[in-house]
């Protein structure tokens, strides 16, 4: 018991500081206004902790301060709010990235060969130069006028989501055409980008390996193509609460790929020099935005529908009757709560758990907090560690970009959401202490209550004991009230609350 | 006597020897920019009848596009100023602040508010409280965050700036800083106006970024300086020395607090206004981008990336419209890549990180392991 306490003292004091506060807070409220900050306090909470969870671990174990994060989480808004209103953007570009996957997944295993042969460096740099030069021309040349921003014009305009059929839509054949250029394209930079020498490994059972790869994503690709008019009416026919967990699971996996591409490409050759890697992600912030525009428009869209279990126009009384009703709302000690913010509490609470299983209780989690002790150490003890950056790197962006599907319909969807939400994650995570999961889950929650108590206080007027009037704010206050918060616990706890102490 | 003035001046300009007669000549070429752009694109016919050569050339110089370059040049030097100060902390100290843009907006927003119709001070008791606040913001705001260490230094100054972004943004002060219109058209003094006489400005922004840039040349290369610098190398060698290396980096964080300070006040100056946008993370971006594109721990990069991102952000902007962020943040990350120590970095290493970022990236992509 009393080891149980030790161990355990600095957050057990936070949780005991914490309730104190709650309770504190409580005295000069009714009940119902209290409880309903309260959980205002910890919806927000939960959104923070679905960017910062992955902000702290990717700085945890790979020293990244991610700024590109924010983009992540509008991202997955984004790709959701097409999942559900117009598919139609999903079913014209995802049979592009299949096929270019599955060309340079061929041409990566027959490219080793034709590296052998050049054996100068001169020819070696002629051949890479003209296979790159090759690959973007082909590229440039299947996307030409490709109408990207009227595939998605629709799900502005109509809500609900219903999209006339056969509208606007590019003609199959120039679509196959384009597939196919950008099948032609993934060549080229597949042999650019094979290995140069051949690897100790089974060549044929390799072979076959790639084909079936290369096989599979083109069938998917060209699958999805011939059936992007049916899909697609099958996808809007779907009730919402299908399109909605649709929008879940495609927003998700498009933040994961997004990740492990920028940790690819951007983050894996710059380790060792943390500044660089900073000022790419933020270059990547800078034009991700911009990117994100580029595609969908500067238009900020109104909050997505929810699932028809937040949505049916009703009251509940308790949690168990809107088992049955499926209310908007539901009863608080006498005043209504939105159900779908009790969802995104749900969410929160259950990635919180669920990630902090995997990191505890899986072999993959041992090799993450290993990981966030000493790397090196790990890498020396023979596990591939850049592999498990690229996940990581992954999970924190699925994360993130969970946030903002989950996000969407309680604050509508727009560009620069990422911005507000990037800041605060940023403090709770140094509030929190950097790479600490538990800690990243502890400020998140002090800056959630921090940001409702202060929204709530800072409208009603604040009576301080020795001023006559009440202090009374706009809610840009309690914003900067959180890096107050900060820059008290960092001056008590330099490396934050959870931090590992230097 | 002539041998020995121009020793000095190499001493002043450049500590280093022949590089100091380039310094010289990059200096007279900017002295002498408005009667080159008045000669060579102001309006002809500006000039008045009867004026002499010279004057017809100031007149001239108050003119068309000799005007408006003239005005593009006095905010590279703006920028320039602001991206030396941060070079200071960035490069010479090793401090990675994210918060800079504090220091800019505030400035901007001290000298706009005390000749504003509230205080009416002179120009001048301005300028001085101008730097009194930027001495004392840099002292609070650097015992603070020195408190702490590398990244946690980073997020701390960046909340902190934003602190002072929403506060000007609050539509609490309303009457002082405007909210988040910000304050327009305050009383700066008629000889100082930049539309009416863009000359004189110029020459004001000329003087001061001299000014500064001798003077952040001085800090450097004296025994301070040099302390800052084995700070940045190595914190735990310097204070095993015997420096208190906590002091070093407060004078470099005062230093470079109030020569950005000054910069958003003369920033503030030229366009007459200012808005919360000059107390944002994007102008705190906006100095390291051109530190890093120019060089890190060189005081000439990062004047020179402020011109070139000045210049890149104008044609950008000239040919893509709105969306030139885009193509600006995909420069961005090339210059990055594979120039990783900035333009004039590189130049002085003389070897050109070409060869070494495709390297890293060809390593990347045919699975080899990258070195070390």
């Amino acid at each position: 018991m009393t080891g149980f306490l030790r161990n355990n003292r600095t957050i057990l004091l936070t949780l005991v500081f914490l309730l104190g506060m709650i309770a504190f807070t409580f005295q000069g409220l009714e009940p119902k206004v209290g409880m309903s900050i309260l959980l205002s306090g910890i919806t927000l909470a939960a959104l923070f902790f679905l960017i910062a969870s992955g902000l702290s671990l990717i700085f945890g174990l790979m020293d990244v301060l991610n700024f590109a994060h924010g983009v992540i989480f509008v991202l997955g808004a984004f790709v959701g709010l097409s999942t559900l209103m117009n598919p139609r953007l999903l079913f014209n570009t995802l049979p592009f990235f299949l096929s270019a996957a599955g060309g340079v997944a061929i041409a990566r295993h027959l490219g080793t060969p034709l590296w052998q042969r050049v054996n100068t460096e001169r020819g070696r740099k002629i051949l890479w130069w003209s296979l790159l030069v090759l690959a973007f021309a082909l590229l440039a040349f299947g996307l030409r006028r490709f109408p990207i921003r009227t595939l998605n014009a629709f799900s502005i305009t109509t809500v609900g989501g219903a999209v006339p059929t056969a509208l606007a839509q590019e003609p199959l054949g120039l679509m196959i055409q384009r597939v196919a250029f950008l099948f032609l394209a993934g060549l080229p930079f597949g042999l650019a980008v094979a290995p140069r020498e051949l690897r100790q490994e089974n060549r044929r059972a390799a072979l076959w390996k790639s084909i079936a790869i290369t096989l599979g994503l083109l069938v998917s690709a060209f699958a999805i193509l011939l059936l992007r008019d049916p899909g697609e009416q099958f996808i809007l026919g779907l009730s919402v609460d299908w399109r909605f967990l649709l929008a879940l699971t495609a927003g998700t996996l498009a933040g994961m790929l997004a990740g492990a591409g920028i940790e690819i490409v951007l983050i894996r050759p710059f380790y060792g020099n943390p500044v660089t890697q900073l000022v790419l992600t933020l270059g990547l912030m800078i034009a991700g935005t911009d990117l994100i525009e580029a595609v969908w428009g500067e238009e900020s869209h109104p909050p997505m529908e929810p699932p028809s279990w937040f949505n049916g126009a009703c009251r509940s009384d308790s949690l168990i009757a809107w088992f049955s009703e499926h209310c908007r709302s539901i009863d608080v000690l006498g005043r209504a709560f939105p159900t779908y913010r009790l969802f995104i509490i749900f969410v929160g609470i259950a990635i919180f758990i669920g990630v902090g299983i995997l990191l505890k209780r899986t072999r993959l989690g041992m090799i993450i907090r290993a990981g966030v002790q000493d790397s090196e150490m790990v890498q020396a003890l023979g596990i591939n560690v850049r592999q498990v950056f690229t996940l990581v790197f992954a999970l924190g962006s699925g994360l993130a970009a969970l946030g903002g599907v989950i996000a969407a319909p309680f604050l509508g969807v727009f560009s620069g959401m990422g911005q507000i939400f990037i800041l605060q994650a940023f403090i709770a995570v140094v509030i929190g202490g950097m790479g600490s999961y538990t800690g990243a889950a502890i400020g998140t929650l002090i800056l959630g209550l921090a940001r409702a108590y202060g929204d709530h206080f800072v409208a009603a007027g604040i009576d301080l004991p020795f001023l006559a009037n009440t202090i009374k704010g706009s809610p840009a206050i309690a914003r900067a009230s959180t890096v107050l918060i900060m820059a008290i616990v960092l001056l008590v706890r330099p490396a934050g609350i959870f931090g590992k102490k230097e | 006597m002539q041998v020995s003035l121009s020793r000095r001046w190499q001493k002043i300009f450049s500590g280093r020897g022949a590089q100091g007669w380039v310094y010289l000549a990059v200096f007279a070429l900017l002295a002498l920019f408005p009667l080159i752009a008045g000669l060579t694109i102001g309006n002809p016919q500006a000039a008045s009848e009867g004026a002499g050569f010279f004057e017809g050339l100031l007149q001239r110089a108050e003119s068309g596009y000799a005007k408006f370059w003239q005005g593009m040049l006095i905010q590279m030097l703006i920028l320039s100023i602001f991206a030396m100060s941060y070079d200071i902390l960035l490069g010479y100290t090793g401090i990675l602040s994210f918060g800079h843009a504090m220091f800019f907006g505030t400035g901007g927003y001290a000298i706009a508010i005390l000749i504003g119709q509230h205080f009416n001070w002179p120009f001048f008791q301005a300028l001085g409280a101008v730097v009194v606040i930027a001495v004392l913001q840099s002292l609070i705001f650097g015992i603070l965050s020195l408190r702490v260490k590398g990244v946690y230094l980073t997020m701390v100054t960046l909340a902190f700036a934003e602190m002072f972004f929403i506060l000007a943004e609050a539509g609490d002060f309303r009457q002082y800083t405007g909210a988040d219109d910000g304050l327009h058209g305050f009383p700066v003094p008629a000889y100082l106006s930049a539309t009416e006489h863009r000359t004189r400005f110029y020459y004001l922004a000329l003087i001061l970024f001299v000014l500064v840039f001798l003077a952040a040349r001085r800090l450097i290369n004296s025994p301070t300086g040099r302390v800052m610098i084995a700070t940045r190398d190595n914190e735990n060698r310097a204070m095993m020395i015997g420096f208190n290396t906590f002091w070093y980096k407060l004078i470099a964080f005062v230093a470079a607090g109030v020569f950005a300070a000054l910069a958003g006040a003369l920033s503030a100056l030229f366009n007459v206004s200012v808005t919360p946008a000059t107390l944002t993370t994007f102008r705190t971006i906006d100095a390291l981008a051109m530190t890093i594109i120019g060089g890190v721990g060189t005081l000439i990069g990062p004047i020179l990336g402020a011109g070139i991102i000045q210049l890149l952000g104008y044609w950008l902007e000239r040919w893509f419209g709105a969306n030139w962020t885009l193509i600006y943040g995909i420069i961005f990350m090339l210059i990055v890549v594979f120039l990783p120590y900035g333009i004039v970095g590189t130049l002085r290493r003389r070897s050109f990180g070409w060869k070494a970022g495709w390297a890293r990236w060809k390593q990347l992509l045919t699975g080899k392991a990258a070195p070390g």
